[in-house]
């Protein structure tokens, strides 16, 4: 796989967004350099906001975004070939009947022919060991096969980065530890979401929103130990009160 | 349409896509014309022999046809209602044939090797600016969705029966829609993350 070793970087200078009269990112300026980097943070606090500038689903009221040389201002449409996406609900994603067509569909959107499309496919799918699925229509997959899929469909473009927004949110446990150790092995540059905070344990570098503006950002262990007290302090400033309210 | 494409092989599958279509085609423009009873139960016998040859997992299917059953229960009304029951009959059978054929290609072409086929003859709107590729893309997201569209109605309605015991019917027709275009929103921006919908001016 050709990942080009443009070491450079994703950089956000200044960026600020506002969606539906609301300031969901305010001011953020970061260099992200590092090959894993997690995002945490509160429901709301523009996390989802934040990774979706930088594949051009989302573009600043002010500010720049510069992806792995690409200026989403400038190129907006060059985006989607070097930030490969995953969200949150596979059934969302998936947008062929099946597999082979799924994985097809990338490359064709990057240009192959339908018949290289086809052939790279089951290509792809037996470098991940699922040459077997290629027929398979795709409401017949588990959700982690699903969610696999999405992968492979995005890989075969060969980003430079991948995204991924919450993407272990209906795994169970297996498969979620499954899917982080493939995560590992990719060459590409990875920045995850998630609320299970042990996913980042050997990551870089974790950076933690709130409210639109970076609460604290560095190394995985000093930034979750200080998102964990956060919520436990936010707990306990609803004792007494509804706690669901408190923290919602 | 209504249904989907088969995960395991049968003999149908190594059929090119041309022949099934073609020879659909053909065999819906000869009995559209015809009225004879005998020759509409000949139809659907056939199409249920045509089920049968197909393995018990296409026999199952036949099962998600239901939605299409209100349809024929109106239309046989309205033909018993205008006093003809037997030209009712021929009406049901005639569509009831037609569409269990036109499933079973559907069940076992696959999404490509259909459009493979149709391409051609979508290749005139490419003057209109119409990408057939994005024809493609339409139908096969159909396909796609269909399923998981049933699947939020069910989903609203088992919401519905835990709170009040009873089936929600006509009143989830409001938040269906609702949740209906919040998915088609999802879906548009997760196709936009992948370099979004093939244009006629690209290849």
């Amino acid at each position: 796989m050709s990942i080009p070793a443009d070491p450079s970087l994703i950089r956000l200078d200044g960026v600020t967004l506002s969606r539906g009269g609301r300031v969901v990112l305010d001011g953020i300026s970061l260099d992200l350099t590092e090959r894993r980097i997690g995002l945490i943070g509160d429901n709301g606090s523009g996390k989802s906001s934040l990774i979706r500038l930088l594949n051009g689903l989302l573009s600043p009221d002010a500010g720049r975004v510069e992806v792995h040389g690409i200026d989403a201002a400038k190129e907006p449409g060059a985006l989607p070939r070097k930030v490969g996406f995953i969200f949150q609900n596979p059934d969302h994603q998936i947008i062929f009947p099946t597999v082979i067509e799924e994985i097809a569909f990338s490359l064709e959107q990057a240009g192959r022919t339908r018949r290289e499309a086809a052939a790279e496919a089951s290509g792809a799918l037996a470098r991940h060991g699922r040459a077997h699925w290629a027929d398979r229509p795709v409401h017949a997959l588990s959700e982690g096969e699903k969610q696999l899929l999405c992968i492979i469909a995005v890989l075969v473009m060969e980003p430079a980065v991948l995204v991924l927004d919450e993407p272990f949110s209906s795994l169970d446990l297996p498969t979620r530890l499954g899917l982080e150790r493939l995560i590992a092995r990719l060459p590409q540059q990875v920045v995850l979401i998630a609320h299970e905070l042990d996913a980042f344990s050997a990551y870089d570098r974790v950076v933690w929103l709130k409210a639109g503006r970076i609460a604290m950002d560095g190394a995985p262990e000093a930034v979750i130990a200080a998102y964990r007290r956060h919520g436990a302090e936010r707990l306990a400033a609803a004792e007494g009160a509804d706690p669901l309210e408190g923290a919602a | 349409m209504i249904s989907l494409y088969l995960a395991q092989r049968t003999w149908a599958h190594r059929l090119p896509a041309w022949l099934k279509l073609g020879a659909l085609a053909i065999l819906s423009l000869l009995v559209t014309p015809l009225d004879s009873l005998p020759v509409m139960m000949a139809l659907l016998l056939a199409a249920l022999v045509l089920y049968a040859a197909l393995g018990r997992e296409a026999v199952r299917q036949i099962a998600l046809l239901r939605p299409l059953l209100p349809l024929l229960v109106i239309l046989f009304a309205f033909h018993l209602w205008s006093g003809d029951a037997r030209l009712g009959a021929v009406s049901v059978l005639r569509i009831l044939g037609i569409v269990m054929i036109a499933n079973a290609v559907t069940m076992t072409t696959r999404m490509d090797e259909m459009m493979d086929a149709i391409e051609p003859l979508l290749r005139p709107l490419a003057l209109f600016g119409v990408a057939p590729r994005a024809v493609a893309l339409m139908v096969a997201m159909m396909i796609r969705f269909v399923p998981l569209i049933f699947a939020l109605w069910e989903a609203l309605n088992e919401a519905y029966r835990a709170r009040t015991g009873r089936r929600g019917g006509w009143r989830l027709l409001a938040p269906f829609c609702i949740q209906t275009l919040r998915l088609s929103n999802h879906v548009a921006e997760a196709l936009a993350a992948r370099g979004g919908a093939p244009r006629a001016n690209r290849r």
